[in-house]
């Protein structure tokens, strides 16, 4: 599903991916890790082309993408993206966050938006606060809104940029419980994130990214239980 | 001679003076119609500058946020030549150089004029409440597949324009002053009716202050309508329901 061969990206002087080669099927869960400034971020920022890359090619379904010529609003169109910081629309109410894109997009007339958005937030648990603006909501509920909207475009991967790191720790559950459910309904994704134990749960795949390339991956209980590398060894000391 | 008697005099002769001067000044020769048409050249001319100046000013603050070099250049341009020099100037160069053989209303043309100076201003605002919202907006609706100018249009343009409306008020009131300069192409505003009036009767006086009080309360009627809409705007602000 996506292909990535040779991934470079610098900012710069600064390499931060030096050369990333990956493979992600469908249904799979990748969960990635690794320190801070390592890459792992901008490596999935790359996967839908927030950030431009510098060298080597990324597929998905298998169009090149990291190309002038690609199409990226509609290739994004399968990418769901949830970020760090929310980044919901503070000047719509909940409901028009999640249908913003669908109708201006015009994959579904504002009726079947309206109807999928209240389906969406049911499913979160908020189809309550439907009318209410970002702007009253908690960090937790921001995030299940956030990752409603990213479902309404009914992509087929999400993209999930460290979801939980500027949360309060009671509200980390809540959204985990989410993404939880997401993996188990067969959605293909790729998370970054620092909750080793919801990587560990969560994940069919875990990749240690460290110094801008993939230092070790495997199954969780691989990487978790007996990691081979140093670097992973010594980041899993550190987390764990 | 009796004091009270005094004081006596000196008023009514005062409230005569008073009232023959006001008699002069605005109902002789109906002067009085004189204000109330300049009133209606003042506002449209203000009005249609205010429309020019917030195209042109949107123009030019895309110009300035792109990120090919020549186009950010004409911003540039645009906003050094008209911000530095005065507008009374350029006021004269686009009525007698620019539009100097052909016909359009007067009223017209200075709406242009001062539509094209108000632009250099207001492109700058736009450009300061487009930079004021995070680029984590701008990601998100690119994330969703939006292009970037329906971003720009229903993400980030609502929320910069919330931001700075009290900027553009406040430019939209320095333009309304900006146009008492009319009368340099022989257009008959508020400004230059006053000042028709204190040179036809050599009353300074009473034409001039009219003049000031005229500007103060259409200023203050705009600012109570803008307040308004402010607070209508400041809508999703409200942290009610958590």
């Amino acid at each position: 599903m996506i292909e990535v061969k040779n991934l470079k990206k610098h900012f710069g002087s600064n390499e931060v991916l030096k050369g990333i080669n990956q493979h992600i099927s469908k249904g799979e869960v990748v969960a990635i890790i690794g320190p801070s400034g390592s890459g792992k971020s901008t490596f999935l920022r790359c996967l839908n082309q927030l950030e431009e890359t510098t060298e080597g090619e990324i597929y998905v379904d298998g169009e090149l993408i990291n190309t002038p010529k690609a199409d990226i609003n509609k290739i994004r169109r399968k990418m769901g993206m949830v970020f760090q910081q929310f980044n919901l629309f503070p000047h719509l109410s909940v409901k028009k966050n999640v249908t913003l894109a669908p109708v201006m997009l015009k994959t579904m007339t504002k009726e079947e938006a309206d109807k999928r958005a209240i389906d969406l937030l049911k499913k979160v648990g908020l189809e309550d606060k439907a009318e209410a603006y970002p702007n009253s909501l908690s960090g937790g509920q921001k995030q299940r809104v956030a990752i409603a909207r990213a479902l309404a475009m009914d992509p087929e991967i999400m993209l999930f940029d460290e979801p939980t790191s500027a949360l309060d720790p009671e509200m980390v559950g809540e959204v985990l419980d989410v993404i939880k459910e997401l993996a188990e309904s067969g959605m293909t994704m790729v998370i970054v994130t620092h909750e080793m134990g919801f990587a560990r749960e969560v994940a069919s795949r875990v990749l240690f990214i460290d110094q801008g390339v993939v230092m070790e991956e495997g199954t969780p209980s691989e990487i978790f239980e007996n990691p081979k590398n140093e670097r992973t060894k010594l980041f899993l000391s550190k987390v764990l | 001679m009796n004091p009270d008697l005094f004081l006596q005099l000196d008023f009514s002769s005062w409230y005569a003076n008073v009232r023959n001067q006001f008699i002069r000044c605005f109902i002789e020769n109906d002067r009085y119609k004189l204000l109330v048409n300049g009133i209606g050249v003042t506002i449209k001319v203000s009005l249609v500058a205010l429309l020019f100046g917030l195209i042109i000013g949107m123009i030019i603050a895309m110009c300035n946020l792109s990120k090919k070099k020549p186009i950010r250049a004409i911003g540039l341009v645009y906003t050094d030549i008209i911000r530095g020099t005065p507008s009374v100037t350029q006021l004269m160069i686009i009525y007698f150089v620019v539009f100097a053989s052909i016909n359009i209303s007067k009223w017209f043309i200075a709406a242009i004029a001062f539509g094209i100076n108000s632009g250099a201003y207001v492109s700058e605002i736009i450009r300061a409440g487009i930079l004021s919202i995070d680029h984590g907006q701008t990601e998100a609706g690119r994330s969703l597949g939006l292009g970037s100018f329906q971003t720009m249009r229903k993400i980030v343009l609502p929320q910069a324009l919330k931001n700075i409306f009290p900027a553009l008020c406040n430019e939209f009131i320095v333009l309304i002053k900006e146009t008492a300069i009319v009368g340099y192409i022989g257009l008959m505003d508020i400004q230059k009716a006053g000042d028709f009036i204190k040179s036809a009767t050599y009353l300074p006086f009473m034409p001039l202050i009219a003049t000031a009080i005229i500007y103060y309360v259409l200023i203050k009627l705009l600012n109570l309508g803008l307040k308004k809409i402010e607070n209508a705007l400041r809508k999703s602000d409200v942290r009610s329901t958590r």
